[in-house]
């Protein structure tokens, strides 16, 4: 099974305020085990949503475009990884891993990809 | 430039209603469109947030999982796609063409992919590293 697993944004990333030289070491040794263990479909980080767009669809209207930012920054996405796994579990045992340098916190979805 | 497109959940998505048939066949031919234009790197569907879970870090205790579904329906994913795109508007462009056969409203983001060059911290390590993951999103196409 595939599984997008999607970190959410923060005030941090949002700012663009990109990862300090330790948070993206940490990052990087954690992506090479996946990667070795061949774990990773892909993984993007994304720009802050200020940088974004939103397209809204009604009915037969012309779809209307509203630049971002968003200001819902805990529902926003920070960055993706497709990974292969077992089971839901399977990832979500992976990701308790996943570096949480300073112990800042966050939130991390794991969904399946539909087949 | 590349591009995540995040196609929003809706009560159908979430529900576990697939796509009709007819959104189904409109979808297949502006997928193809993408790919002979070069355009399209990725794309997926999401099942409902029902059976996803979230992992959820809090200071330095132990991770909390929360079992779907998740209750904020318009703000969570449904489906992506990730495209490479000469700029923003013609990612805009792209979008506002894609099918909505049943004239269902929705909102789609759109959101730029950052580069190597993006992180001012990058080191020539975590750069090698990101050059193999590109290779390995490669050849899995």
């Amino acid at each position: 099974m595939r599984f997008l697993v999607m970190v959410k944004a923060s005030p941090e990333s949002e700012a663009g305020v990109g990862p300090s030289r330790e948070e993206l070491e940490m990052m990087s040794k954690f992506n090479e085990e996946l990667l070795n263990d061949g774990r990773i479909v892909f993984a993007e980080g994304l720009t802050p949503s200020s940088e974004g767009v939103r397209v809204l669809f009604e009915g037969d209207a012309e779809p209307k475009v509203i630049d971002g930012p968003f200001a819902e920054s805990k529902e926003l996405v920070a960055g993706i990884w497709v990974l292969n796994g077992d089971s839901l579990e399977d990832v979500v045992a992976l990701m308790k891993r996943a570096p949480n340098p300073e112990a800042k916190g966050g939130v991390i979805e794991i969904r399946p990809i539909a087949e | 430039m590349r591009f995540m497109v995040i196609v929003k959940a809706n009560e159908e998505s979430e529900a576990g209603h697939g796509p009709s048939a007819e959104l189904l066949a409109e979808m297949g031919k502006f997928n193809e469109e993408l790919v002979k234009a070069g355009v399209l790197l990725a794309g997926e569907g999401l099942t409902p947030s029902s059976e996803g879970a979230r992992v959820v870090f809090s200071g330095s205790e132990d991770p909390k999982v929360v079992d779907g579904p998740f209750a904020e329906t318009k703000e969570l994913v449904g489906g992506f796609w990730i495209l490479q795109c000469r700029d923003r508007d013609e990612c805009v462009e792209w979008i506002k063409r894609m099918p909505n056969p049943d004239g269902q409203a929705g909102v789609v983001e759109i959101r730029r992919v950052a580069e190597a060059s993006d992180f001012e911290n990058m080191t020539p390590e975590v750069e090698e590293l990101e050059g193999r993951l590109r290779a390995q999103s490669a050849g899995e196409k």
